[in-house]
Order: structure tokens, then sequence, then C-alpha cells
């Protein structure tokens, strides 16, 4: 144990690449079963729900139509991995894995929590960062990887050797070009305030002052249309537009290579939310902007909730996201309930089968609900003043590390249920708006977003001066 | 002659876009949030599970009326063979037991295979002696001599499946036991 704590920040820093590796994987599922159920419940259809596990004792486990993903996964990586004989092999092959490759180096620079500080005892003091490379050109490295990605686009359009995927193509690297520019401008405005290209200061300015977000509304909006247009999301999906290209770029590749563009896509939307909620969302700060505090010594105090005031009020914060998560438990059981109770209107064949299900998932989510709720209570009724360890860094206390491990994981929930908001934002989007035309978003891209971004970084500029 | 579709006229606010944008975000949230919380009913069916009620004067699958003795109503006429544009009724006829009636039916079959489902057969009989009101709109069968229904499967029927409030669609009135029929018609224990 001893030996644990005093190599903390060894072993924290080899196990965050993994950790985060293994959690984008873990959220990627859900982000696409969130796809389907959002396209369903916003085109007034069911939803996936054929796809079944069957156990013992009658319960067929549709799991929300969770069990697709196990069935795309297991039907795309066993059909036969179909090569074109047209196509120039090599670069057939090699081009599905760019994306991924891409996808999977960015987060290395996402901040997911603030650093840890802790001081062992008779150990120096240890500082581990919230990024698996804090880079202090975090943002320019993101976007540098991120940009690469549409190489796998116009490489595996390019080696398809089919005029379908090169036109798809095309117009992926065009689009990439247009965006490019207007996502670095846009995001430029946010840099002039903060004064750091790293993506914890970004965040930590964020949260001594207020939000991106609501500094930065007109930057926020281009950055979030930009942030469409790179992940090749509707309304700029002309790359793949079926109605056109057959399938754009990915027309000749199917089974394995087929799910690694699929999988690159979800994980850049995934991303795209993760850099949306780190640069204008605040991250991992809890609060939009410091808040009135009125009990305070001289009246009301102004208090900036960041890591430190977290970490001071680690059994309220705590507790309140227990309960906060209870509640959301509470309401998914009644949406179960509810959704049981409208099939059953409709007198259905396989209502026992079914109700066996919605019993199982309502039981499940009512005890989460009242363990988490009852876990917060506690938290919040027994979490008394967190205990000082006597040290202090950079004008913050230094506490105990259970305390700084368990704000980290306080703060990697905020940042990934910023990203969920985001993401549905993508979804939402995506099922709502028709696709431009390719003119329409050539137009959109040079004559409005830039002129908008470079309008925006002046002004801002013109007040940055002027309130300094 | 060339149709002149006019331009819509649209507003500022349509031709910036961008509070259209909003607006149907709105919509489809709306209905995301209707559909999440179970307020609305579905347009779709979850298929094999639920089924829509067709409406009864939908032509579905065939079915032979009967008689209070549960002989076929069919007088072996062949006037819906003959109206059949498929051909697909083929009817062999044989002399009927009842004095009151010339013939009946020894063997009915349909061919669904080749039935088009245009309902002319249910015009054509002259005693309402088949109707299409049955509401089996799917039928499947291994090969193609499943699909070719006898005169017993054609009357393999629940009366309680049909409204009792149509007399016609019981056992018909007819031959021999007409006069029965109808007593038990006005007593009320017709059925």
């Amino acid at each position: 144990m001893d030996f644990l704590v005093l190599n903390f920040d060894i072993i924290l820093t080899l196990l965050k690449p993994v950790l985060i590796f293994a959690l984008l994987f873990q959220v990627l599922p859900l982000l696409v079963l969130a796809e389907r159920r959002g396209a369903a419940i916003i085109q007034d259809r069911p939803g996936p729900n054929r796809a079944a596990i069957s156990l013992p004792g009658g319960l067929k486990l549709r799991g929300f139509g969770m069990v697709f993903n196990i069935a795309d996964a297991v039907k795309l990586l066993f059909k036969e991995s179909f090569t074109a004989p047209f196509a120039h092999k090599w670069w057939y092959i090699l081009a599905p894995a760019i994306p991924v490759v891409t996808a999977i180096l960015t987060p290395a620079v996402l901040p997911w929590f603030a650093p840890i500080v802790h001081k062992p005892d008779g150990g120096a003091l240890q500082v581990v960062s919230g990024q698996i490379f804090d880079a202090n050109v975090g943002l320019l490295l993101l976007f540098a990887i991120g940009s690469l990605s549409v190489y796998g686009v116009v490489l595996g359009s390019w080696a398809s050797n089919s005029k379908f995927s090169l036109l798809g193509g095309l117009r992926a690297s065009a689009m990439m070009i247009s965006y490019e520019v207007s996502m670095g401008l846009s995001v430029l405005g946010l840099i002039l305030l903060v004064g750091d290209f790293s993506l914890t200061r970004i965040v930590e300015w964020q949260t001594y002052h207020a939000w991106g977000i609501f500094v930065q509304p007109v930057g926020f909006f281009l950055f979030l249309i930009s942030m469409f247009a790179e992940c090749n999301r509707n309304p700029f999906d002309v790359a793949e537009g079926e109605s056109e290209l057959v399938a754009g770029f990915h027309t000749e590749f199917a089974s394995s290579k087929f799910m690694l563009f699929m999988t690159a896509e979800y994980l850049h939307v995934l991303l795209a939310s993760v850099l949306i909620a780190t640069l204008y969302l605040g991250g991992y700060s809890l609060a939009p902007f410091p808040l009135p505090y009125p009990f305070g010594a001289q009246g009301v105090e102004w208090v900036v909730i960041d890591t430190a005031w977290i970490q001071a009020h680690l059994g309220h914060v705590g507790g309140a996201m227990l309960i906060i998560g209870g509640l959301t438990m509470l309401f998914l059981s009644h949406l179960v309930t509810v959704h049981k109770r409208a099939y059953a209107a409709q007198k259905p064949s396989d209502l026992a089968e079914r109700a066996k299900e919605s019993a199982l998932f309502a039981g499940l989510f009512m005890f989460l609900a009242f363990a988490m709720v009852a876990g917060g209570l506690f938290a919040i009724v027994a979490g008394g003043p967190t205990p000082l360890s006597g040290v202090i860094h950079e004008a913050k206390p230094v506490y105990p590390l259970w305390v700084g491990i368990t704000t980290a994981v306080i703060q990697l929930h905020i940042v990934l249920g910023k990203t969920l908001v985001v993401a549905w934002l993508f979804i939402w989007v995506r099922w709502t708006l028709p696709r431009f035309r390719y003119d329409q978003i050539m137009a959109l891209g040079w004559k409005i977003m830039i002129n908008i971004a470079l309008v925006n970084l002046l002004v801002t500029a013109l007040i940055a001066k002027l309130v300094k | 002659m060339a149709k002149i579709v006019p331009r819509p006229n649209l507003s500022f606010w349509e031709q910036v876009y961008f509070v259209e944008i909003f607006k149907g975000l709105a919509t489809t949230m709306g209905h995301a949030i209707r559909n999440l919380t179970g307020q609305t009913k579905f347009p779709t069916v979850s298929y094999p599970e639920v089924q829509y009620d067709l409406p009864r004067d939908y032509r579905a699958r065939h079915r032979l009326m009967k008689r209070p003795d549960g002989s076929p109503r069919c007088v072996a006429c062949f006037m819906c063979s003959t109206a059949c544009p498929a051909r697909c009724i083929n009817i062999v006829a044989e002399e009927a037991p009842d004095k009151h009636i010339e013939k009946r039916p020894v063997r009915f079959e349909i061919d669904l295979l080749l039935c088009v489902f245009c309902g002319y057969c249910v015009e054509a009989c002259p005693c309402d002696a088949i109707r299409m009101d049955t509401k089996l709109a799917v039928m499947a069968g291994d090969n193609r001599a499943d699909f070719v229904v006898n005169k017993e499967s054609l009357m393999e029927w629940k009366p309680t499946d049909y409204p009792a409030d149509d007399t016609q669609s019981q056992k018909a009135p007819g031959g021999s036991l007409h006069a029965q029929a109808l007593d038990e018609f006005k007593s009320g224990t017709y059925h």
C-alpha cells in the first residue's frame, strides 16, 4: 500500500492511457445506441428492439437495443473481408486504420480532471496531470492530429479506384480545408482571452472567469458548426451523400474495414463533443461562473467553484452528484414502466416476455436510484470538512490522496456529462436538418463562416484590450 | 404544356435560415421528449407481436359460408371460377342429397398464389357462399402445394370471430332447413 501511494504519480501516468482508451470504447456503444434511439424518438418510431440475448427462464434481454451493437460487431467482423480486385491493395488496407489511429491519439491532450496534487508521507510532492500528455501547445497538437484523419478518407477513396468513392473523398478533403480555417479562427477568440494553448489552462481560466459559451457565444456556434463539418456529420455529410454517391468514400469497403471507418466516425463525434465541452462548456469545472454566496463574512461573497472548493466541500459535492445520478436512475425506471404500459395497451402477443425484461430493468434502476440517493444523503450528512494534510501548494491546501482521487472521479463525470449533452446535440441536429448541397457548404464555409469568425476575433481583441 | 412553379416568397428571417434551424430543432426536440416520456402513440406498431385490426371489408383470404347443418352453402354454379380473372378457383361438382338444392361442391380449391384478391368471386356468387372477410392477410407455406386451399380449410372458421349482428355471416338459411333457421332467428336462438 505504501509503495502504491509513494509511486502514485508513476502508476497513474502509466494507467491513464489505458483508462482513457477503455473509457472511450465504453462510451462509444452508448453513443451508437443514442444515435439509433434518438433517431427513433425523433421520427416517432419504437426504435431498435429485435436483437436479443435469450437467457434461461424465458428472459429475452434486449437492453434497449444495446444488443444490436454486439450483433453489428459480430456481423462486421465475421463477414468476408472483400477486397475490390481493382483497388490499390496496400493503400486500400491502410486507409481505414488512419482515422481510427488519429481518433485514438487525440484524447491524449484532453484534460479529463484537474491535476491531482498530493504529498505522501516521507515522499516528495506529486502533481499528476489530468491529461495523458500535458502539452503547452495542446490545442494546436489536437488540431494537427485531428486534421490527419481526412487522409484516411482521401486515401481510402483514391485506393478504391472507384469514381463514387473518389468524388466522396474529394468532397471530404475540400470540406476539411474550408472548415479547418473557420474552426481555427473561431477558437482563436477564446485563445486570445485565455492567452494559452494548454487545454488545462483554458479550463482553469473558464473556472475563474466564465464558461467559454458565455464569453464567446459567436465563437461557440462557429466552432460547433465547424465541428459538424469536421466530423462529416449532417448537415455536412456530403462525403458519403448516399443520394448521389452510393456511400461516398466507403463505397468499396466492407466487413472489418468498414467497421473501422464507422468506429472512427463515432469516435470523432465523441472527441469533438469532449473538445467542445472542454473549450466552451468549462470542461471539468462545476459552475458556469463564480457564484454569489450570501452568508459570507462580509455579506455577499463571490465564490469560485474551483478544484480547491470541490475538495474542501467534497462530501456535499459528491453527495449532490450522487443524488442527481440517483434521480436520473429513478427517471429511467419511470420511463421503463411508462413504456411497458404503453406497449401493453397495444395488446401484443409477447407481453409476458417483455414484462419480464421491463421488470428487471425497472427494478435495477430503482435499486441503483435508492442506493445512489442513500449514498448521496450519507455523504452530505456525514461528510464534514475535508481533512487537511497541512501542506500548501501554489497557495492551495493539499489534501490526502483519497480526496484527490475522488475529486478526479467527480470531475471525470462532469466532463462526461457535458460530453453526452454535446453528443446529443450532434444527434439532434443530424435528425433535424437536411443535407446541404455541396456548393452551399462551400459558400457557407468561405463566404460566411470565415467572415463572421474574423469579425468575432476583431471584436474580441478590442473588448479584451478595453477591459484590460 | 410546361407548368411554372412559382418560387416561394421567403421572408427575411426565412432567408437568413438561422431562425428556421432553431424552429426545426424545437420541433424535433418536442417529438423526442413526447416520445421518450411515452406521451404519444406511435403510428407504427411492433408488427408480428402487435397487429393492426384490419377493416372487415379488407379483401383477405377467402372462406366458404355454411348452412345450419354445417354443409357448404355453395351450390357449385361455377360463377366465381368464371368471374375469376386469375383462374385460381377449381370446383368439382356433384349432386346434392338435399332435394331443394341441385348441386354441391365435392372439391373447392383456391390457389392463393394465383389469386389476385380482386373480390370478383365474392361479387359473382349468387348465394353469398364465398367471402373474403377473414382478415387473414398473411399466408405462409413451405411449398406451392401449401397455398392451394381446399374446401375443408376454407370452411374452417369460428362464428365467434365474426360480428353476431350480421345474420348473413353466420349459418345461412337455405335448403331444407330454411324454415328451421328462420324460426331460430325469430326466437333468438340463431347464432
